[in-house]
């Protein structure tokens, strides 16, 4: 069509362009126009309009734009995975408990009724306030904020939301509150809190009292008394699984999903392909949309580091074994595993006991990307788990195959 | 119908004339008032009923005459009119023996109508700054400047000059009272209705726009004639000569202090003038003022499209939204439910995918795998060998280093600085210090040549087929030029480093706006 040469240039940039911003806003649903990732939101700024048809006709995830930030608002393709907990926006990141999840519900319900700007002592004051809410009593939820414990739970909650962008600190910090010295002031963007919820009904709204139901109704369309719409609705999550699962098996998807899916599969991977660049990996089992960019994630396998190759020589351990193996098996396995590659391990790693640590980790690793399943008994290795096939790689000598050019320097 | 007896008794308190305000009907009556008071501005002073009639808008206009003649008798009843027998010759038997009457204002209703103008002038206004009393405020300063310059200049026409200066200035100055309150009123709109606030916003911006641009440009040129003015005491006769004027019409027992009085008077109305346009002693102009008002209303307005906004957006109360899901973070079975509940509430989750290499990749595209083998039987993705066994990759090569652009960054301020200066510079080279020639200008060096063709290039933009004279604002409104044609057919040259410029020859003067009289 664009026989000019100029023009096929400002086409490629364009697709370019949109792909990466396409792929940051799936990386990072809420974007602040200041930060890290201003240039990403800058991007998706520019490329809004068509993002967000994009968006709204294959996945009906509404995408938001101003001034302040950019928010594209996910639903989960299924509703039944654990694996993407709330972290801490510390370096050790570990998921919330129940009383932080409480807690940051809480400090948003009295952000969302306060002023402009809020201190860390007055929202605290709000915070123990609410929480005398006869329900939460009634769930055994009781906050003080007069132990530190439970102070600390609240500066996490806090880091979160200045890592989200929905505070702004302007004096003070979380420590000096923490150990009773002090106070913290910061701005409120309420912009940002505002598009914070992604549920299309607003939770008061719903009145499930089952978990399951709740969790139904917050993303409930309205009613599906067509075809069009029911097949409009199948294609929505089949690519909202498809653009935000390493993995989609075909045994999770009813009969009619399946069926729509074998019809329609080489549509609905196009056009995620020439949005995000991932490639579908289509095997007997199901399909994985795979990364050669290896970017469009926040859980790597292979990775590099002591958990990484943990991680990578239990995958090999359960790839070859048939049956599933419990938790203990693999503990052993670590053991032997540290006598031969301990050398190049952490050196807390190579303590005894860490072995159960290590596994957990690893499992929980392998579990978030679909490679295996925890069951009662212990770990079930998945299909996609033999994608790896790790030990038949090290019949290739140095400088002198290919290699696998991922993330990695050249052969010395 | 026939006339009723009229009370003409005034209600307590002698404000009768103000009764119709608090009736019913009170539209109705106040349409009649404004019947006669439009009547009375093209000078008729009676009215007959059917006259009132015909003059009532449709929608206020009562079904008959005969109610219209009550309400006219209710308003003679007030004592807002005054009725007189008509006496004007009939057509018809049954209007003889009907009593008509003719109407006119009286001085008490007169009074009322037009204390309700103010009135409603006050609470109606939104306050507009003319720039037309801007610039009759130059034309008059500029006669006074020229009437500074006679020997014996005319006591008259200097009192007229003044006098009018004084009255458009008065005009202006309420104007811009009116403004300032109409825009903390518009500033207070939170409460106001959605609809209403953003029809007004875009008109209120669009004036704000122009009334800062008339205040800049306009607003600086009468500050250095005020300067020009005041300066070398030019001003003070002229203030005099207006004060005698006036005293001249005093009567014998107040002609001694009388002058004196006078002069103070309007010595008052020139500082106040003066103050209004220029910032002295640590005391900001009040144009400077409404200015900064100005400029400071246009975020603030847009904090009130934004609260809006937040109000538009919030459907459901989302605080109570926080708060039903912290109760269902706390009722959740364990760990595993509420992760899930935080992913399906708040969608913060990142997309997460497996990876695969360039080589699988080709080899793929080589040789496809059937869609139905399993994962199993198709070529797996290979692992570098080094990973597996030491847990890291080769050693990588050192990392690029992040370009700073500090430096960079730091020539361009200095480059912008110099650049200022130097304009600054030379805008101070080019301004004329009075009428001067082009010739006159002699040699030029680029910046100021740069400039003087920028200024002649706005003013030329205004020349029209036979105009001999034109005055142009540069487009940032920092300097001024005046140009007026020769007849003489002379030639002017000005001399640059790059060569001459030549042209025929005009009259110029070069106003640099921005330093002196301009409060900056």
């Amino acid at each position: 069509m664009n026989s000019n040469p100029l023009a096929e240039v400002l086409d490629g940039q364009h697709a370019a362009d949109l792909r990466k911003a396409a792929r940051a806003l799936l990386k990072q649903p809420l974007l602040l126009a200041r930060g890290r990732y201003a240039d990403e939101f800058r991007l998706v700024r520019r490329h809004a309009s068509e993002l967000r048809e994009w968006f709204d006709r294959n996945t009906g995830w509404s995408l938001q734009t101003d001034a302040e930030a950019a928010r594209l608002r996910k639903i989960p393709g299924v509703l039944s995975d654990p694996t993407h907990p709330a972290r801490d926006a510390t370096r050790a990141a570990a998921p919330f408990t129940r009383r932080r999840y409480v807690l940051l519900c809480l400090a948003l319900a009295a952000l969302e009724r306060g002023e402009a700007q809020i201190a860390l002592g007055r929202l605290a004051d709000q915070v123990v306030l609410d929480a005398a809410d006869p329900h939460l009593a009634r769930a055994g939820i009781q906050f003080t904020l007069d132990r530190r414990d439970e102070r600390l739970d609240l500066a996490a909650v806090v880091r979160l939301l200045l890592s989200l962008g929905v505070l702004r600190r302007v004096a003070g910090d979380e420590e000096a509150y923490v150990s009773g010295a002090g106070d913290a002031l910061y701005d409120v963007e309420r912009r940002v809190l505002a598009g914070l919820l992604a549920a299309r009904r607003g939770p008061s709204t719903v009145h499930a009292e089952a978990f399951a139901d709740r969790l139904a109704e917050l993303v409930a369309e309205t009613a599906l008394d067509s075809d069009e719409l029911r097949f409009r609705a199948m294609r929505r999550s089949l690519t909202r699984r498809l653009l935000d699962d390493p993995v989609l098996y075909y045994d999770e998807l009813t009969d009619a999903e399946l069926g729509y899916l074998t019809r329609q599969r080489g549509f609905l991977t196009a056009r995620i392909t020439e949005l995000t660049g991932l490639v579908p990996e289509v095997r007997a089992e199901g399909i994985a949309m795979v990364d050669p960019d290896d970017d469009l994630t926040d859980v790597r396998m292979p990775e590099q580091g002591t958990h990484g190759h943990v991680t990578l020589l239990l995958a090999e351990y359960l790839a070859a074994s048939d049956a599933p193996l419990t938790t203990h098996q693999l503990g052993l396995r670590v053991r032997d595993l540290a006598a031969e590659h301990g050398g190049f391990w952490a050196k807390s790693a190579r303590e005894p006991g860490m072995e159960a640590e290590l596994v957990e980790q690893a499992v929980a690793r392998l579990a978030a990307l679909g490679l295996v399943s925890r069951t009662a008994h212990g770990v079930a290795p998945r299909p996609a788990l033999a994608r790896y096939a790790v030990g038949e790689a090290v019949v290739l000598e140095p400088g002198t195959s290919r290699m696998p050019a991922q993330r990695k320097a050249s052969k010395p | 119908m026939t006339a009723t007896t009229i009370s003409r008794e005034p209600l307590p308190y002698g404000f009768s004339p103000f009764a119709h305000l608090t009736v019913q009907n009170t539209d109705l009556y106040r349409q009649v008032m404004g019947a006669f008071v439009v009547a009375k501005e093209r000078f008729a002073v009676h009215l007959r009923p059917e006259d009132v009639y015909t003059a009532l808008p449709a929608e206020v206009r009562p079904p008959d005459l005969d109610a219209l003649v009550k309400a006219l008798e209710s308003l003679v009843g007030w004592g807002n009119l005054r009725a007189d027998p008509d006496t004007a010759r009939v057509t018809a038997v049954e209007d003889f023996y009907r009593k008509r009457f003719i109407y006119q204002l009286t001085r008490a209703g007169e009074a009322a109508e037009e204390a309700l103008g103010v009135y409603d002038d006050a609470l109606g206004r939104r306050g507009a700054l003319q720039a037309v009393a801007l610039h009759d405020i130059i034309t008059q300063l500029r006669a006074l400047l020229v009437l500074a310059a006679e020997e014996q200049p005319d006591r008259a026409k200097i009192h007229l000059a003044l006098d009018v200066l004084a009255s458009r200035f008065a005009a202006l100055a309420d104007n811009a009272r009116a403004f300032m309150g109409s825009l903390q009123q518009t500033i207070d709109l939170h409460d106001v209705g959605e609809e209403v606030f953003l029809a007004y916003k875009d008109r209120l911006i669009q004036y704000l726009e122009r009334f800062i641009q008339d205040l800049i440009t306009l607003g600086g040129r009468i500050a250095r004639l005020i300067l020009e003015l005041e300066d070398a005491g030019r001003i003070e006769p002229l203030l005099r000569a207006a004060a005698a004027r006036e005293a001249a019409d005093a009567s014998p027992e107040e002609a001694d202090h009388a002058e004196g009085e006078a002069y103070q008077r309007w010595y008052g109305r020139w500082t106040g003038l003066a103050a209004w346009f220029i910032s002295r002693e640590g005391r900001e102009s009040q144009a400077r003022l409404l200015r900064g008002r100005a400029l400071g209303a246009i975020p603030q307005l847009l904090a009130v499209v934004r609260s809006l906004n937040e109000r538009r957006a919030g459907r459901s109360d989302r605080s109570a939204d926080f708060r039903t899901l912290a109760r269902w973070f706390a009722e959740a079975p364990d760990d595993d439910a509420r992760h899930r509940l935080w992913r399906t509430a708040f969608g913060l989750y990142p997309a997460r995918h497996l990876t695969v290499d360039a080589g699988t990749l080709a080899a793929r595209a080589a040789l496809p795998v059937p869609t139905a083998t399993p994962w199993a039987d198709a070529e797996p993705l290979r692992i570098s060998p080094q990973l597996r066994r030491t847990g890291s990759y080769e050693r990588r090569g050192r990392p690029r280093r992040v370009e700073s652009r500090e430096e960079s960054r730091r020539r361009l301020a200095e480059v912008a600085a110099k650049q200022a200066a130097e304009t600054a510079a030379a805008r101070a080279r080019l301004v004329t210090d009075g009428i001067t020639r082009l010739s006159g200008l002699g040699e030029l060096d680029p910046a100021s040549f740069g400039l003087f063709l920028q200024l002649l290039g706005d003013a030329l933009a205004t020349w029209r087929p036979g105009m001999r004279h034109t005055v142009a604002t540069s487009n940032d409104g920092s300097m001024g030029i005046r140009l007026s044609a020769l007849a003489d057919g002379g030639t002017a040259e000005i001399r640059t480093a790059g060569g001459a410029f030549r042209g025929p020859d005009h009259l110029i003067e070069i106003i640099d706006l921005t330093d002196g009289g301009e409060d900056r």
